[in-house]
């Protein structure tokens, strides 16, 4: 991406002068602004998404702001009226709380080129799917020499002291417990099965992670060897030479589904729109999916390949066959009394 | 400008100086404090209507109020392992030649020159099951299996006092050389034993020192997300960590509010503690 130091330093300059003033930012007054999330993806959309966007609408001003998404909702609701933020990303519970509190706009499906091409899970049409994150077990190859296949395995009295999982903040935690309640019983609606599953599943807790990046370091020391890990998160350690290995249970792998929006009042409406469709187009989502990215594509017309077609699918078929995904909705309802409930019961 | 006229009592500042700070901290520190406030008086997420329900509902469950416990109780723990390790090193320092002296302090100061991510990072390492500790235990054959060190409270406090040592060794090092050497040898040419001593001469007039320090590790150990968090795990829960479960994945922004104050609250009443206690030594040391 061509950026010098003096145009980031104008971008800059203009970004602070509009936080001071923001009487200052009228309609197209400010660069596109993109709030992606940090590390990997952040890399990613850097690399690859921007220079597509720019080449595609004649070198339009853009900016990452990389930052979690709550602190996007928090944003947008200060200043609603104005926001200082054009393209949202975010994971399924927050999106759902984005498109609640009013904060986006409906994606103009009738105009967009890519939208019908994704497949069916992905065409949200408050925000559509770029992007797939995959869950699914991960293991240390060196320890576990014959490859965990279900969720049920990580109860094995063999992985006494050695199963790492994190607590409900993450939405792989929450996901997990979701599935781990699915498998005996129980549904969105009802975790209860989850809690119990979990109780049995003390004497094998080697450690509760505060977060996912938290757990896959406990690879690298040792700490534990069986954990539900993301698909991208297990690659960049793997990557890094941590024996690390990821397996798709035969429940089915869980997928989130992480929605890109456009934020009501923009004034950016259109390139937001462009960024958006560029997001979508098979060229950005195969780039995406090759090494070092690894990121699951979501348009249909995106052939399957290398890691991915290997592990996870080889075809939006075999993708569909292989992945569940979860009612967030529902989730959501409950997800704070999970959480407070987690909180109490999981002492190990 | 002129001279200040020469009638001007030299002694007496005016305030005018200390103005812009004042008027960054109204702007950035207590203006936010107060919109804390006001948003923590509200019943409802969306911040509507008024109330006292967040506070009602933290200190009438006892799950909060255990988390608030837990977390003050880490902080007097990780206080008194400073304490107990720290004052031998200010002593020391008051005592040795100036090469040892700045050896000491290179050390004290050491662990501020490395970030709090980087030097919770070394105690992972240190504590894992593969950690230092475990490998050499194991090598030596003291234990079989590796012991459970990291994801517990003792790692945490072990973790939490080397990361927040110089918070108290500092202050002891200024306090214990502002102590009058003679003053010892007129204790011990009067009779008095070593222990004696420092009990009734080095310790009480070290004590502002002490309560200084004290202070200092007191709010930093309480208010260590980062520590709290990597070494602790995610089962184990502090304020920190409740407050950002509550703001940041729940959205409830009024009772992470109300969670802040109280623990606002809860520590200013340590530290005023630790304040009467500074006063009332003065008067000991006195008699």
């Amino acid at each position: 991406m061509i950026m010098n130091r003096r145009s980031l330093l104008t971008t800059a300059l203009t970004l602070g002068a509009m936080k001071a003033f923001p009487g200052l930012s009228y309609a197209q007054a400010r660069p596109l602004v993109f709030a992606t999330f940090t590390g990997s993806w952040e890399e990613a959309h850097k690399a690859v998404l921007v220079p597509a966007f720019r080449k595609a609408n004649a070198d339009a001003a853009m900016v990452l702001d990389p930052m979690l998404s709550v602190d996007q909702i928090a944003k947008v609701n200060a200043a609603k009226a104005n926001p200082p933020i054009d393209v949202m990303l975010h994971d399924p519970g927050p999106a759902l709380v984005a498109i609640g509190q009013d904060l986006v706009e409906p994606y103009p499906v009738e105009k967009s080129a890519y939208y019908k091409d994704l497949i069916a899970e992905a065409q949200e049409p408050m925000g559509p799917a770029p992007f797939f994150q995959v869950v699914g077990l991960t293991y240390n190859p060196e320890a576990v020499k014959t490859p965990p296949t279900s969720w049920a395995d990580l109860w094995k009295p063999e992985f006494k002291g050695r199963v790492g999982i994190t607590n409900l903040n993450s939405t792989l935690g929450t996901g997990w417990l979701v599935e781990i309640a699915k498998m005996r019983g129980g549904s969105e609606a009802n975790v209860d099965p989850g809690f119990k599953a979990l109780e049995e599943l003390k004497p094998n807790l080697a450690a509760v992670a505060a977060n996912p990046g938290a757990l896959a370091t406990l690879f690298q020391q040792g700490q534990i060897d069986i954990s539900p890990g993301n698909f991208n998160a297990i690659q960049i350690l793997k990557a890094r030479g941590v024996p690390v290995e990821f397996v798709a249970p035969k429940e089915g792998a869980i997928a989130f589904k992480t929605t890109i929006h456009i934020v009501k009042n923009s004034p950016n409406r259109e390139l937001a729109f462009k960024l958006i469709e560029a997001a979508l187009t098979p060229e950005v989502q195969t780039t995406l999916m090759n090494p070092p990215y690894l990121i699951v594509p979501t348009n249909s017309k995106v052939t399957m390949g290398g890691e991915i077609a290997r592990v996870l699918a080889k075809d939006t078929a075999e993708l569909k066959q292989k992945f569940v995904f979860q009612d967030w909705k529902k989730i959501n309802e409950q997800r704070s009394a999970w959480i407070e409930r987690f909180n109490r019961e999981i002492k190990i | 400008m002129g001279a200040a006229p020469a009638s001007r009592d030299v002694t007496s500042y005016g305030m005018g100086l200390a103005a812009p700070l004042a008027l960054f901290f109204l702007l950035f520190f207590v203006a936010p404090l107060l919109q804390l406030l006001w948003l923590s008086l509200h019943n409802d997420t969306a911040g509507l209507h008024w109330g006292l329900g967040q506070y009602l509902h933290f200190l009438t469950d006892p799950f909060s109020l255990g988390v608030l416990g837990s977390t003050l109780l880490l902080g007097a723990e990780v206080t008194a392992v400073c304490l107990v390790l720290g004052f031998p090193i200010a002593w020391l320092y008051q005592r040795v030649g100036p090469k040892l002296q700045t050896i000491i302090i290179l050390i004290v100061l050491l662990p501020l020159l490395t970030s709090v991510v980087v030097r919770t990072f070394a105690w992972i390492v240190i504590l894992g099951r593969q950690g230092i500790i475990n490998a050499t235990l194991q090598s030596l054959g003291v234990i079989d299996t590796p012991l459970k060190l990291l994801y517990t409270q003792f790692g945490v406090v072990i973790a939490l006092a080397q990361v927040q040592m110089p918070l108290m060794t500092l202050p002891l090092i200024t306090a214990l050389g502002r102590i009058d050497p003679n003053l010892d040898d007129a204790s011990c040419s009067l009779g008095a034993g070593s222990w004696r001593t420092f009990f009734r001469i080095v310790l009480p007039l070290s004590l502002p020192g002490v309560i200084a320090g004290c202070t200092l590790t007191y709010a930093a150990a309480i208010t260590a997300f980062i520590t709290q968090s990597l070494v602790g795990g995610g089962q184990m829960l502090f304020m920190p960590m409740y407050l950002y479960q509550q703001a940041s994945t729940l959205q409830n922004w009024p009772f992470a509010a109300a969670i802040s104050i109280i623990f606002l609250l809860a520590v200013l009443a340590v530290v005023s503690v630790f304040t009467t206690l500074g006063r009332m030594s003065r008067g000991y040391g006195g008699a």
